[in-house]
């Protein structure tokens, strides 16, 4: 933790720096989409927010099996500190999205496979902290928060190829590993970094959500008294 | 097509965003930055808050 807390102001102020240089050059600098006008420029704040709302719901996944097979503590705390984390950033993918709806489809909501599975995974979201929440015996709270997490991790892989199974409004992904992107690299590099700059503020949130955790669930542990 | 050429010439068309089309897509981007620049402050905040009511009450 002591390490962690070291590291924290440089990764907050370089990812904020990247992240406010990359809406600034995503919003300012680059031109104007031919098909969806200036409307696209939400793609800098949407597309980040999407992308890490599924990254977080993985990684709470990770650490659910992490727990569940050799019981280690700290990884069960950091899913019960990541799920809020999700939840913000998936709101924020859910609310973008619909406000680029309206001038873009029309409509600020359609039950499209892709919106409809990013709609479940913020109730999942809410309903893990609920769930946790609710027991009164924490390990109990722990064990079957990682199973949930484990059951609902099913939904990743439903959000990603939501928009090649299905016919939906929503746009498949315009970049893919595998092939060319489908958008001008004068607008690629500024969603690059603001994906980025993104994580690494969402990643200093994660660090203080697990440093409230650990504090809450710790506190009554000397090496606690020590740290404080 | 340069990488960095300044879309807009004054505050206002900044501001309103009009597209080719002729619609001012303003409104929208500015609502979605308002609303990202809250979420992720309020977060911040929240926890700077709590971890510091939880380190007073443990000391």
């Amino acid at each position: 933790m002591f390490q962690v807390n070291r590291a924290y102001p440089y990764i907050f102020y370089l990812s904020l720096a990247i992240y406010l240089f990359s809406v600034f050059w995503g919003l300012f600098l680059t031109p104007e989409d031919f098909v969806q006008g200036n409307s696209y420029r939400i793609i800098y704040l949407h597309v980040p927010a999407s992308f890490i709302s599924q990254s977080l719901y993985l990684a709470m996944a990770i650490a659910s099996a992490v727990y569940l097979i050799w019981k280690v503590k700290l990884s069960v705390y950091l899913v019960r500190s990541i799920a809020p984390i999700g939840a913000m950033t998936t709101f924020i993918a859910l609310i973008s999205g619909s406000i680029w709806g309206i001038p873009t489809w029309g409509t600020w909501w359609v039950w499209d496979a892709r919106i409809v599975s990013t709609l479940i995974l913020f109730i999942m979201y809410l309903g893990l902290i609920s769930l946790h929440d609710s027991f009164n015996n924490n390990e109990k709270a722990d064990k079957f928060l990682s199973i949930l997490v484990l059951v609902g991790s099913v939904n990743i892989p439903i959000i990603k190829m939501s928009v090649e199974w299905w016919s939906t409004l929503h746009q498949p992904a315009s970049v893919t590993i595998s092939e060319k992107p489908a958008i001008d690299l004068v607008m690629l590099y500024p969603l690059f970094g603001s994906i980025i700059g993104f994580t690494g503020l969402v990643t200093c949130l994660v660090i203080l959500s697990s440093k409230l955790q650990i504090l809450k669930r710790e506190k009554n542990k000397s090496w606690v008294n020590d740290y404080v | 097509m340069t990488m960095f050429d300044l879309q807009f010439n004054t505050f206002s068309e900044a501001l309103l965003m009009q597209s080719q089309n002729g619609q001012n897509h303003g409104i929208y981007v500015w609502l979605v930055i308002l609303i990202v620049t809250l979420c992720l402050s309020i977060c911040f905040l929240f926890y700077r808050i709590k971890i510091k009511e939880i380190s007073k009450k443990i000391k």
